[in-house]
């Protein structure tokens, strides 16, 4: 059985919306990708996340599991960052439910169990 | 968020807030339901949601408004909101287990992600939320992750209750590790066990 996983650059979303962020990620995973992107997605991301998830659920697609580490993004600091060009840094792994059987954070540290 | 303070400042100003809304939020399975009627029993003498094993069973949210209670040397009275468990995942198959046909399995499942999504929309609209998180598992779940750092950005004050600490293989102090920002409340929601600790605790949080 093959598994694939594809890391993403930070440069690939940087100049992706919220929205066209969360489209991205679901589709990849939805063709049986596991996602490990190099940036945390902010809380309102994740959020949104859960919920384009929840809306795209079907007897194939049963839905995600998904780990963040880093800031989200959403303190002052990041913020102020973010606002001028730079970097916050963080890591999210996401994959499909059916492939990924298990996430777990601890808590600096996120470690993934796949297969189908 | 300052706006919320001046908000605030206002309405004491004014003879306080009348009534505040709570919300009661968390993973599938921790405990909520549990939780909310052992509130609504202890104040008003009835519960108000059904309870299950079968995950996903609180399917909407469901309110009990009015709730007047005494805490912290104070009275307060609350709308209850029992939310939908927040989940990443929805597959019907799960329930089948449980002695469910594929079609009630599925229209179940179909419920579940509704609520899932109302609950998260209910995220903004409360006035305190209790985080109850099952004290027997992980507290690091992203769903946890997501509704903390989604509560704290709108400044609403929060209580993480750690649930079920009659089971044997409770380990409260992870979830106190976990999230040592926050005031974390060790209860069993089954037995009653240290209730009154939650609403001291409610009485100095609710604005």
């Amino acid at each position: 059985m093959s598994v694939r996983i594809e890391f993403l650059s930070a440069n690939v979303l940087a100049p992706m919306s919220s929205d066209e962020k969360v489209e991205f990620i679901l589709k990849s995973v939805r063709k049986d990708t596991i996602l490990v992107l190099e940036e945390s997605l902010s809380r309102e991301e994740e959020k949104t996340l859960i919920t384009q998830t929840m809306k795209s659920i079907t007897a194939d697609f049963p839905g995600i599991e998904v780990s963040t580490l880093g800031p989200g993004y959403d303190d002052l600091r990041s913020r102020l960052i973010k606002l001028l060009g730079g970097r916050v840094g963080g890591l999210t792994v996401v994959g499909p439910s059916n492939l990924v059987k298990q996430v777990k954070r601890d808590p600096d540290k996120i470690r993934l169990l796949a297969g189908k | 968020m300052p706006w919320r303070h001046i908000l605030d400042w206002f309405r004491n100003l004014f003879g306080g807030r009348k009534t505040f809304s709570l919300g009661l939020y968390g993973n599938v399975n921790t405990g909520k339901s549990t939780l909310a009627n052992r509130i609504s029993k202890d104040w008003t003498g009835e519960e108000m949601s059904a309870v299950s094993e079968i995950p996903h069973e609180t399917r909407t949210v469901i309110k009990k408004e009015k709730v007047r209670i005494k805490a912290g040397g104070r009275e307060l009275t609350m709308n209850i909101l029992d939310m939908p468990g927040i989940a990443t995942k929805v597959d019907y198959r799960d329930f089948v287990p449980y002695g469910m046909s594929v079609s009630a399995a599925q229209q179940r499942a179909k419920e579940a992600t509704k609520g899932v999504i109302e609950a998260i929309k209910w995220l903004e609209h409360v006035d305190v939320a209790l985080v109850v998180m099952d004290s027997c598992e992980d507290p690091y779940t992203q769903v946890n992750l997501t509704i903390l750092g989604n509560l704290e950005a709108r400044d609403i004050p929060v209580i993480i209750v750690a649930n079920k600490i009659d089971k044997k293989d409770s380990k409260p102090d992870k979830i106190k590790a976990a999230f040592p920002q926050h005031e974390v409340v060790e209860i069993s929601a089954l037995k009653g066990d240290n209730i009154h600790r939650l609403y001291e605790v409610l009485g100095r949080k609710a604005r």
